[in-house]
């Protein structure tokens, strides 16, 4: 059996739409709809999507920065609402961090890089300044940049070395969970390849697990060893991320990777015909009837407008598709 | 071969500032023909939105300056034409579409306003009800539902991918010879870019528009460019058709670049990484631009600068190696 470190249940989240003097609650914004999954130790699930498909919420939802609407979170099988807010604070935090996508942002910029990486240290332990000194130093070896840039601000780094010390941070408590909210998104292309290898190498030295968001692909099949597709709140497809991406069985999963496949002029020759979805994705505030997909895909039938597929298994993966026998 | 429609001569733009002058573009030349579409590939910094802003003269005077070369639209030197000229040729010959349409919008207009601009000054139509029939069938060219209805909406009631297509209806509005699409899909989620790529090629066909490609994307380039530049630190690296570039490509970082981009069909433990990070426009190397973060650099190559060389129909490469 699996090693698994964090498993969700369902994990639903809805946001109330409030209008008027009164501020009544006129509606509510279903972001996450009964979502599950696992990651297992060491390794990593890629949570893909278009924006507004609710992967951020989810991932907020496993930082605790959102409330549930229902659903559970397990870490190392115990229930985290089970958890009292002390060890909340001294089991479940320090073993789950994050990296955010915008490097430019998620730093104060009035800080020096060596406070930055300190600050979970001297919020979550009770090292000496001295030890926090050397844990410090250590991180920034760790994540490829110098000890001599300990006492520098963050606008006098790149954005790829910023980036790295948004890493060592999330690494300073010895996480054994690291969300990643598009790591790679914001910078540029090269430096995206120096930023995902220096993400894997930490993971194989350290046994690290990562939950990484992103709306890339190519991306997610690099890091993932699982993958979750989602659109409109819900997984569509979810399994093993080289069998979802090199054979998916979702016609969602399909247009997303009919999109981001390179298609030269003459495979298009050759009559590579790539996937156009029509329409856009609707609003999460009252979600299409049936199949929350059936406005967009080219294999709908009428009966995906009345009944709400359920997730279904095929081999070792997820489908939520009516269509498929 | 179809017309050329622009042609772009050592184009050299620089910024004066207080620490002297940023060498933004220094010095490129490509072409583009009618009904072709022209990629232009390169990292933040390397100068392709520059280049892009220079042909339209619209840089951030002072500071921004073209201080070399020609840009020759139809025959006639651009950079020659009075400001009243150069006019009549933004919006009408050459006009652009940029990132964000939530920035290149105005957010206080309906988009039935901002349509009927570019209209109302190329096209001198001032009727109300003709100006109407113009900018309904501007949108319906972008095959946006129910153009009747959408001339009143602001841009905030509109989608990401809406909004990019009202910016447009207002670069095609007055039929130009030369459109520059600026990152036009880096703002818009996957399925919608596949759309608007998919929309452009449409247009492209009715049209034989040029178009100059500004993009950071391999996946975009190999789908819409005929053939592509790659930029670096301002110079053009590498000029080549968009199977020879994916293909055979000569230049290391050209090779460095498509290696260093994970790929969907593709399973790989490690990406190929370019160490270090492009040079400072403002005190660039004396050689080979790319020379410092070269794996194949020679000692030529820090001295001086490599001239292009062309390797075969249509593919130039500035490199010591390939020379």
């Amino acid at each position: 059996m699996a090693d698994v470190l964090l498993e969700v249940r369902e994990l639903t989240k809805h946001y109330p739409v409030k209008m008027g003097l009164l501020q009544r609650t006129v509606g509510w914004i279903r972001a996450v709809d009964g979502i599950s999954f696992t990651i297992e130790r060491g390794k990593t699930l890629g949570l893909v999507g278009e924006s507004g498909a609710g992967k951020t919420t989810a991932a907020k939802a496993i930082l605790l920065l959102e409330r549930l609407t229902s659903g559970n979170i397990l870490f190392e099988g115990k229930d985290l609402y089970q958890f009292s807010r002390s060890q909340l604070k001294t089991e479940y935090r320090p073993s789950v961090q994050s990296v955010q996508q915008n490097p430019w942002s998620s730093m104060n910029p009035r800080m020096r890089v060596r406070d930055i990486i300190a600050e979970p240290l001297i919020v979550n332990t009770k090292q000496s300044k001295k030890e926090i000194q050397t844990r410090v130093l250590e991180l920034l070896e760790q994540v490829g940049l110098s000890t001599e840039h300990a006492p520098y601000y963050p606008h006098e780094f790149s954005g790829g070395q910023r980036q790295r010390i948004a890493v060592a941070r999330a690494l300073a408590l010895n996480p054994s969970l690291v969300v990643l909210d598009e790591p790679v998104s914001a910078l540029d292309v090269s430096i995206r390849a120096q930023i995902m290898n220096l993400l894997k190498d930490l993971q194989g030295q350290y046994n690290l697990s990562y939950l990484v968001i992103a709306h890339n692909l190519a991306t997610v099949r690099f890091m993932s060893h699982t993958v979750a597709i989602m659109y409109l709140g819900q997984i569509v497809e979810y399994g093993d991320s080289e069998v979802v991406l090199q054979r998916p069985l979702h016609p969602y999963t399909k247009a997303l990777i009919s999109a981001s496949t390179l298609t030269l002029p003459e495979d298009r020759e050759q009559g590579v015909e790539p996937i156009i979805l029509s329409g856009e994705m609707p609003s999460p505030l009252n979600p299409p009837p049936g199949c929350r997909f059936h406005t967009r895909c080219p294999e709908a039938r009428e009966v995906c407008s009345r009944e709400i597929p359920e997730l279904r298994k095929f081999g070792n993966r997820w489908v939520r598709c009516s269509q498929l026998v | 071969m179809s017309d050329v429609i622009l042609k772009v001569e050592n184009l050299q733009t620089s910024f004066f500032t207080r620490a002297g002058e940023f060498k933004a573009v220094g010095g490129v030349s490509f072409e583009i023909h009618e009904g072709e579409t022209f990629g232009l590939v390169g990292e933040s910094a390397c100068g392709k939105t520059v280049t892009g802003l220079s042909l339209l003269r619209l840089l951030p005077e002072p500071a921004g300056q073209i201080v070399g070369g020609k840009i020759i639209l139809d025959g006639i030197n651009i950079l020659e034409l009075h400001k009243e000229e150069m006019r009549n040729i933004r919006g009408k010959k050459i006009s652009m579409i940029l990132q964000d349409p939530m920035t290149s919008l105005n957010p206080v207009y309906t988009i039935g306003d901002q349509i009927a601009e570019p209209i109302r000054q190329h096209q001198g139509i001032q009727d109300r009800n003709e100006l109407v029939d113009e900018v309904i069938s501007a949108l319906r060219f972008l095959q946006i539902p129910a153009p009747e209805q959408r001339i009143h909406d602001y841009p905030f009631q509109m989608s990401g991918g809406m909004r990019q297509r009202v910016v447009g209806s207002i670069a095609m509005s007055c039929r130009p010879r030369l459109l520059i699409a600026d990152e036009p899909t880096t703002a818009l989620d996957a399925t919608i870019q596949a759309q608007y790529l998919a929309l452009f090629k449409s247009i492209q066909e009715q049209t034989d528009i040029g178009i100059l490609f500004i993009t950071h994307d391999f996946g975009v380039v190999a789908d819409m460019c005929h053939r592509v530049a790659v930029m670096y630190a301002g110079k053009i690296l590498e000029t080549a058709s968009t199977s020879t570039i994916f293909k055979a490509p000569l230049h290391p970082y050209t090779v460095a670049l498509i290696n260093s981009v994970p790929r969907l069909d593709q399973k790989v433990d490690r990406l190929y990484s370019i160490e270090g990070q492009p040079p400072s426009l403002l005190n660039l190397p004396p050689g080979c631009r790319f020379a410092p973060r070269c794996p194949d650099v020679m000692d030529i190559c820090h001295e001086q600068q490599p001239k292009e060389v062309q390797v075969d129909d249509g593919h130039s490469v500035s490199c010591w190696k390939v020379s």
